[in-house]
């Protein structure tokens, strides 16, 4: 089965992409796997629904366990199953605190387990701020290390909000070349295609 | 052998990340180093990666499920017959006049340029641009004139797309009307001029569909038909939206979120009589109610709190 990362900065919308797209292709639960210092790792299953309101948060780093579920895609007459996977906000220096820390180098490891990445931006981040901070230095080292696979897309995230189209094409003036899909995580806006991009790679 | 160093290194990396001593940019760095790089082609943007785009933008307005489908058709279908023709297969004739049904605000126009822009692309139309003209603008007062007139516009248009909106005032006169006259006008250069001009009818169904049947001669020029129908959940939770904002009220997130999804469920439930705003209105209402009780507890409310909805005061309207 293979395999999908969500990776990107912190709040732009990776948590409530992973599960509205899991709501989107019909799945009804999502697994949780801590890795706890006391109890070690273990996993729990949870409806998509109290997923969102558990996950979805307006802080940063809020996304510390992690999050994956199975999907299927139509296939001819049957379909065919992939596993998405949540990951915690990218940051471009080193974090001071261990758990953060920790969380990215479990990024890194599933990272380099997933077949595909998907890559999100927030829009109406990129079109507020200059682009320096929408986009960042990790950012690009994502997209460069990204391309030397075959299934690497970009999420054009937040479309629904009013500078969204501007932060668009910006980001796409940035990463030229590359298939960028807008879409609206919260509104389930888009998914098509991101499904269709999945489709094509599976 | 090799393949074990290379996860002893990568190992490695999310140690240093661990602990702190690289950043996250760094250990990109050395994961494609010790990745085997498999090249991709150049990244020059080609015709078929700017059709993918203009697709991306067309699957991103809101709702118009089967109208994207039947653009999706179109352009297949378009696509097909140029192939066959470049194999000196027969093929059909590509007759792309449309006409456009629905209520004000449901994307039509917005769509007429996505077509435009997409048939340039693919070599339909050499410009794509869109004319948005409406009676005025093709039928003058006197005599002699509304032929000259709608030429006008007619030429504006070449290499792009004609739209008409409110197609149909075009035969409100009846038969002496000087409407007719800008119609016949019309209809000649569309078999003068026929590929470069794509000329769409737009306006309300119904009298678009009485238009159709009093001049029969219009269908099998105007092949297509597309129905632009009534609102989606998302369309429908973006008008509460302005109804609240009109009112100074707004929503904050837990209540957009809420709302979004009663409204989804509402529209769910009850596919054939929630097509318009009118139970949308209800429930805007009856938050704004809900908000007045609970702050009318408190002794004092900022103006932030007078405005703001949050999630509990949103219900379902079957509730009342
Ligand atoms: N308006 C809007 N807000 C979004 C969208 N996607 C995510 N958000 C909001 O952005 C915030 C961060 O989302 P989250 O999924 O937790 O981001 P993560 O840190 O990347 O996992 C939350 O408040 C979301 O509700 C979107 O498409 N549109
Ligand atoms: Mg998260």
């Amino acid at each position: 089965m293979k395999r999908v990362i969500i990776l990107g900065q912190a709040n732009v919308g990776k948590t409530l992409f992973t599960l509205n797209f899991a709501d989107y292709l019909g799945a009804k639960t999502i697994n949780l796997s801590f890795q706890d210092s006391q109890r070690g790792s273990y996993t729990r299953t949870i409806s998509v629904k109290d997923a969102v309101d558990l996950l979805v948060s307006d802080k940063p780093h809020h996304t510390r366990c992690l999050q994956s579920a199975v999907l299927q895609i139509p296939w001819g007459k049957g379909v065919k199953h992939f596993e998405i996977m949540d990951s915690a906000g990218l940051i471009d220096g080193i974090h001071e605190n261990e758990p953060i820390r920790r969380a990215m180098a479990q990024t890194l490891a599933t990272v380099r387990q997933a077949e595909m990445i998907l890559h999100i931006f927030d829009c109406n981040r990129i079109a507020k701020q200059d682009i320096l901070h929408g986009v960042a230095e990790v950012d690009y080292q994502v997209a460069q290390f990204g391309q030397l696979r075959a299934g690497y897309g970009v999420l054009a995230n937040k479309f629904d909000l009013p500078q969204a189209k501007e932060g668009f094409d910006k980001l796409c003036q940035e990463f030229p070349g590359h298939c960028i899909m807008p879409i609206s995580a919260l509104y389930k806006q888009g998914f098509r295609e991101v499904r269709d991009f999945v489709k094509r790679q599976l | 052998m090799a393949k074990d160093l290379n996860a002893f290194r990568n190992e490695r990396i999310l140690t240093l990340v661990e602990q702190g001593e690289i950043t996250i940019c760094e250990a990109f760095i050395m994961m494609r180093k010790s990745s085997s790089p498999t090249t991709k082609g150049d990244v020059e943007i080609s015709r078929e990666e700017r059709i993918a785009q203009i697709q991306r933008e067309l699957s991103l307005l809101i709702g118009l499920k089967s109208v994207k489908q039947l653009i999706q058709e179109i352009q297949a279908f378009v696509e097909i017959q140029q192939r066959r023709i470049s194999v000196k297969l027969n093929s059909e004739p590509v007759v792309l006049h449309m006409i456009f049904k629905g209520n004000p605000g449901t994307g039509k126009t917005t769509v007429a340029r996505i077509i435009g822009k997409l048939f340039r692309e693919m070599g339909v139309l050499s410009k794509g641009h869109i004319i948005e003209v409406e009676r005025a603008d093709l039928v003058a007062e006197y005599i002699g004139q509304t032929a000259q007139r709608t030429r006008e516009q007619l030429r504006k248009a070449y290499g792009g797309i004609l739209f008409i909106d409110e197609a149909y005032s075009l035969a409100r006169g009846g038969e002496k009307d000087f409407g007719k006259e800008s119609i016949d006008t019309m209809v000649k250069a569309m078999e003068d001029q026929r590929s470069d001009l794509i000329i769409i009818l737009a306006g309300y169904s119904k009298p678009m569909e009485d238009f159709l049947q009093t001049n029969p001669g219009l269908n099998s020029r105007f092949p297509i038909a597309i129905d632009f129908p009534d609102y989606s959940a998302f369309e429908l939770f973006k008008i509460a939206e302005g109804m609240l904002k009109q009112r100074d009220y707004q929503l904050n997130k837990a209540a957009r979120r809420k709302l979004f999804r009663i409204i989804e469920d509402m529209k769910k439930k009850d596919q054939s009589n929630f097509g318009n705003a009118r139970e949308i209105r209800n429930l805007i209402e009856k938050s704004i109610r809900k908000q007045a009780v609970r702050l009318v507890k408190k002794q004092q409310s900022s103006r932030t709190d007078l405005m703001e909805i949050s999630n509990e005061d949103i219900g379902e309207v079957l509730e009342v």
